[in-house]
């Protein structure tokens, strides 16, 4: 038990991090005459706390943008000062301060739209090239831009619309998830409300979970993924739930021809809190059931959130979701799937300068197959509770740190049989439960060095701890997989023993340093200059060998045999406005490397596999690319062209398995390729009463396994398959259209509703989610057949609220 | 069981997806291989002595007019116990064959084909199966309950580790399915099989079960190793869809002792086996 394992407790580590902290703190120097203003900025309408609205002292350097809970925080020298709060979208408001004491001061700023005669399309601040945050490789979605966008099935879709901006792309039609960076679809941490959301899509990615009427803002960091994250390698996709309207009830709803939604919001406790309820459910089930057909799909889910005001510097808050997808064929098989959340937060101010919030935090997800005709049922799940504790302390105008920390304990029950009758000929079974505590403690400056550059630069120490409760297989040689020599294929190892590990015991530990930090160069008023290092650990892992994931794939935890995937990623970017902030360029380049990224041994069988290690090898996977992002954000006609350049690769040696490995050694295509992907994005409003959208894309086909030869054996021709992924789809292509008319729009009228017409795939690309091959069982000639999703896909949908 | 899980997310897969057409697609060409299918055979009540080897080439995979039979080789399976050695004679089709092998159960043989002057070889154990205790047909199982299915009913052998293999093919069809089991989860319990045609809607191209039709079946005990090969191919068998195991060369047991990285496609089983068939009332 030697390897890089770290018997420090995390308290220790906490301390040494608390030690840097003030090294750090000590380091900057302090002027004795500086006073602070403090306090939140948000929507005079609503009441919701605005997230990245910047405030700046009129005149100097000095500012801030506000946090994820509207918070500011500005320190600066004695003196009068002109305060300006702005938040593309919304019209500025100024404050005339005099900065002799500490002081607090809560704004609310309007939306355009609601005091203007005159319209302005504009995108929020975020959307723009932002120049001197180091932050970089991140895409913000605004929900109103998301709004805009052509939708499929008349649902709005944030994931797919992430998939329009550079580096983000799908897995093909039908498939749930995306991929950030040539990364595979379980190293995304997807968080709604901070609780992980395990499966991100409904009906197999027709629809994503989340209903765009409850979510307030999205954000996704592709790359330069900030200290305080940490547990997926690729991408970290936050997600945040709208708190509710607190100044009056309001409904927001849509009637479409798949689903229909409704979100109802209001203040409560006087005006001290406000709650969202909203709700989706699919009735296509309903109609095919009544059309008499046995086959029926559907989802629903459920978004709550309300909040509670104690004082002015402690506010808490509740939020929730759930979500489910029903599958039943015929009477004999059913089938249900989904993620629930739960979330109490805790805001505390402790004083003008340092924030906290405090999360205690529970996801789940599970599925279940009930198998009627073979009488039993199997289910899995995947549950954790996390507890974490953020800080953001405003140390000067120059200074700003982040620390916290957080643990999560996770429990696995990835499955079971569970017979449903006495007559049943299924044996009850359990696939061992594993258990895990994923811990990490974080530090993060971001450090204003001189007028035109900015640091940003943390360190994160996250551990894994894999609990006992289990036996743990042992291998001849240590070997779970063994290369055949003689028939030249990979095998299982030969068991040898089992070590019993009691529910206290400690099967395996990991521990990692993980660096972050980027550097911002202003070289003009326009353009910056970015570079950004990121090193993420991840411990937990999704068990996929099919060309797509499902939702009945399961999560294992890193142990003995499974290593934590760590990734290092390197990025250069450059950032430009022109023609007074009215369009925006953003280009990158990337570089990532995986270490342990596991593949699947040639006929690895995954489900109801309790010993996986027999089924996998350890390699490594590295991808880079080009970015290109060109965005008009004014005018009445806004959009962007998006374009990556990448490529993404794995390889995977036999290690101590013995004989080459798979694709005998050599890099191959991970799924996850694409060598050109093009997006562009527009919207054009005609007048106040119709505008539309219109989306296009192109993509590099999936790289894929094609037979390059066939033979005859038992009265069938049986294809023999060549190296993986080493062919690929057709190139996958669509154009999408949407109209939206807003009729009788009044002012004063509270009643708002609009329809909207929306083509998906306009010109009936027939892309293949995938193409099989086989004998036509007529001629018994072999024959290629492809599978394709979506053809033409009109929809109607109904919006209001009031 | 796991099959049956595969086999539902197939489904659910399929129920929902509307489009499929076949399209032209080029594809990679690679080596050309022998192919050995030498399955000893042996029907319960048999003598099991008639035995054949049917020796032929990989083809490019969209090709239909090549003869791919192999001549001239030759052919032999030993007995490892007794040393017994069976050689099997060249027919000038394709098939060489026996009229003398001597079947025992459990008992380990080793193939060798000897072609082109490069020696292939292969060992495997001659495997027992339980027998049929029922057959039946039933409407309310399967994948749909309105659609006939046939039951084969038998009793898995408690004390061992079993792998099963089906043959089904329906009079009249061109092509078997094949489906392959194994005890994990239901190790000496009194088993129900069934099969069941699922009706394609589009193209009518696939009809259900029905009165009158005749399905024979075969069903052979395998070995492990065997079971592994089958249920790679059977996965890959009629084509690979997009929640299917990414698709992957299959090795099976005939290596080449000359130049092994010329090995063989095929493979060298001996199995009993219950041969049957079943009209539907």
């Amino acid at each position: 038990m030697t390897k890089n394992v770290i018997n420090s407790t995390s308290q220790q580590w906490f301390t040494a991090m608390l030690s840097l902290l003030f090294l750090l703190v000590s380091a900057v120097s302090i002027a004795q005459e500086n006073y602070t203003v403090s306090g939140k900025v948000s929507d005079a309408a609503n009441g919701e706390t605005l997230f990245g609205a910047s405030v700046f002292l009129e005149g100097t350097s000095i500012g801030v943008v506000t946090n994820e809970y509207g918070f500011y925080s500005i320190t600066a020298p004695e003196g009068n000062y002109r305060l300006l709060i702005s938040y593309m979208g919304y019209s500025e408001k100024y404050q005339e301060i005099t900065l002799d004491k500490d002081q607090k001061f809560d704004f609310e700023i309007s939306e355009f739209s609601t005091e203007l005669e005159e319209v302005v399309v504009s995108a929020d601040e975020p959307e723009r090239a932002i120049l001197r945050k180091p932050e970089m490789s991140v895409a913000k979605m605004n929900i109103a831009t998301v709004k805009q966008m052509p939708v499929v099935l008349g649902e709005v879709d944030i994931l797919k619309s992430l998939q329009m901006l550079p580096g983000v792309t799908n897995n093909g039609e039908g498939t749930g998830g995306f991929h950030v960076r040539g990364g595979a679809g379980d190293q995304n941490l997807v968080l709604l409300d901070e609780a992980i959301i395990y499966n991100t899509s409904h009906m197999f990615g027709f629809f994503s979970v989340f209903n765009a009427d409850a979510i307030k803002d999205v954000k996704l960091y592709k790359g330069g993924i900030p200290a305080r994250y940490g547990g997926r390698v690729s991408s970290v996709l936050d997600v945040r739930q709208k708190d509710g309207n607190s100044k009056q009830f309001a409904a927001t709803g849509g009637i479409g021809i798949i689903s229909s939604r409704l979100a109802l919001e209001g203040p409560l406790f006087k005006e001290k809190g406000s709650f969202l309820i909203a709700g989706r459910r699919s009735y296509a089930d309903l109609l095919l059931k009544a059309a008499g057909e046995d086959n029926s799909v559907s989802f629903y889910d459920l978004n709550l959130k309300t909040n509670y005001k104690i004082n002015a510097n402690n506010r808490l808050y509740l939020s929730g979701y759930f979500g489910r997808d029903a599958f039943e064929l015929g009477e004999n098989f059913t089938s249900s799937y989904g993620n629930s959340t739960g979330n109490l937060r805790w805001n505390h101010i402790f004083n003008n300068r340092l924030f906290s919030n405090l999360s205690v935090v529970y996801s789940k997800y599970d599925y279940d197959l009930g198998i009627t005709t073979a009488e039993f049922d199997w289910v899995s799940s995947i549950t954790n509770y996390n507890l974490k504790y953020d800080f953001k302390y405003y140390f000067s105008d120059k200074f700003k740190l982040d620390f916290g920390a957080s643990g999560i304990y996770y429990d696995f029950d990835p499955g079971e049989i569970r017979p449903t009758s006495e007559t049943s000929s299924v044996n009850s079974f359990i696939l061992d439960s594993k258990k895990a505590l994923e811990s990490g403690v974080y530090i993060n400056a971001e450090h204003k060095l001189t007028d035109n550059l900015t640091a940003q630069y943390g360190l994160r120490y996250s551990g894994f701890t894999r609990f006992g409760g289990q036996a743990m297989v042992e291998y001849a040689n240590n070997q779970p997989v063994v290369y055949n020599s003689v028939l030249g294929i990979y095998e299982r190892g030969t068991e040898v023993g089992e070590t019993n590990y009691d529910k206290g015991d400690v099967i395996e530990k990991f521990g990692n340093f993980e660096p972050r930090a980027s550097l911002a160069y202003v070289l003009n008023d326009d353009s910056s200059l970015k570079v950004g290092f990121s090193r993420v650990a991840q411990y937990i892992h999704l068990l996929s060998n099919t060309s797509s994931a499902t939702p009945l794939d399961v999560w294992a935890p890193s142990g003995q045999y499974v290593k934590p995937q760590l990734s290092n990623q390197y990025a250069l970017g450059y950032f430009r406005n022109f023609k007074d902030k009215a369009y925006s360029m953003e280009a990158e380049v990337y570089f990532k490397n995986t270490d342990n990224r596991i593949d699947y041994i040639d006929g690895s069988d995954l489900i109801g596999q309790n010993t996986i290690e027999t089924e996998i090898l350890n390699g490594e996977s590295r991808a880079y690319g080009l970015e290109l992002l060109l965005r008009k954000n004014e005018g009445d006609f806004t959009g962007w062209i998006a374009y990556t350049l990448s490529k993404s690769e794995q390889r995977t040696p036999g290690g101590n398995a013995g004989g080459l490995g798979i694709n005998d050694g050599d890099w191959y295509n991970t799924p996850y390729d694409r060598t050109h992907d093009i997006s562009i994005s527009g919207a054009y409003k005609l007048n106040d009463k119709l505008s539309f959208g219109a989306n296009l894309v192109f993509q590099t086909g999936r790289p894929v396994t094609y037979p390059n030869g066939q033979y005859e054996y038992e009265g069938i021709s049986v294809a023999s398959y060549a190296d993986r992924n080493s062919d690929r789809l057709p190139s996958y292509h669509r154009l999408d259209l949407s109209v939206n008319y807003k009729p009788n729009r009044k002012p004063e009228r509270r009643f708002k509703g609009e329809w909207v017409l929306g083509i998906y795939n306009a010109y009936n690309r027939k892309n293949a989610a995938s193409i099989s091959f086989g004998q036509n069982l007529e001629t018994g000639a072999n024959e290629a057949t492809r599978t394709a999703i979506f053809g033409i896909v009109p929809s109607l949908t109904y919006n209001f609220k009031f | 069981m796991y099959n049956y899980i595969k086999s539902i997310v197939l489904l659910l897969f399929v129920s929902i997806t509307s489009c499929s057409d076949v399209i032209d697609v080029e594809v990679q060409e690679g080596q050309s291989r022998l192919v050995i299918q030498a399955s000893l055979d042996w029907e319960k009540g048999t003598t099991g002595n008639e035995q054949i080897v049917k020796l032929s080439t990989s083809t490019e995979f969209f090709d239909t007019t090549s003869n791919t039979a192999v001549t001239g080789a030759s052919v032999s399976v030993t007995n490892d116990v007794s040393g017994a050695e069976f050689i099997f004679i060249d027919q000038n089709n394709g098939e060489y064959t026996t009229s003398e092998f001597v079947p025992v159960l459990n008992e380990s043989y080793t193939l060798t084909v000897i072609h082109n002057g490069e020696t292939y070889s292969a060992n495997e154990t001659m495997m027992t199966v339980t027998e049929i205790t029922d057959l039946y047909q039933g409407l309310e199982d399967g994948f749909d309950d309105e659609e006939l299915e046939l039951h084969v009913e038998f009793t898995d052998p408690e004390d061992e580790d079993n792998f099963y293999l089906f043959k089904f093919q329906k009079q009249g069809d061109l092509l078997p399915e094949f489906e392959v089991g194994d005890d994990e989860f239901v190790n000496g319990n009194e088993l129900d099989w069934w099969y069941e045609i699922e009706e394609d809607e589009d193209t009518d191209k696939i009809e259900a079960l029905a009165p009158g039709d005749v399905v024979t079946i075969e069903m052979y005990g395998i070995s492990e190793a065997y079971y592994g090969y089958m249920d790679i191919l059977i996965d890959q068998i009629g084509g690979v869809g997009i929640f299917s195991a990414t698709p992957v060369a299959v090795k099976g047991n005939c290596i080449n002792l000359t130049n092994p990285d010329n090995y063989a496609h095929g493979y060298f089983r001996l199995t009993e086996v219950n041969k049957t068939s079943y009209t539907f009332e």
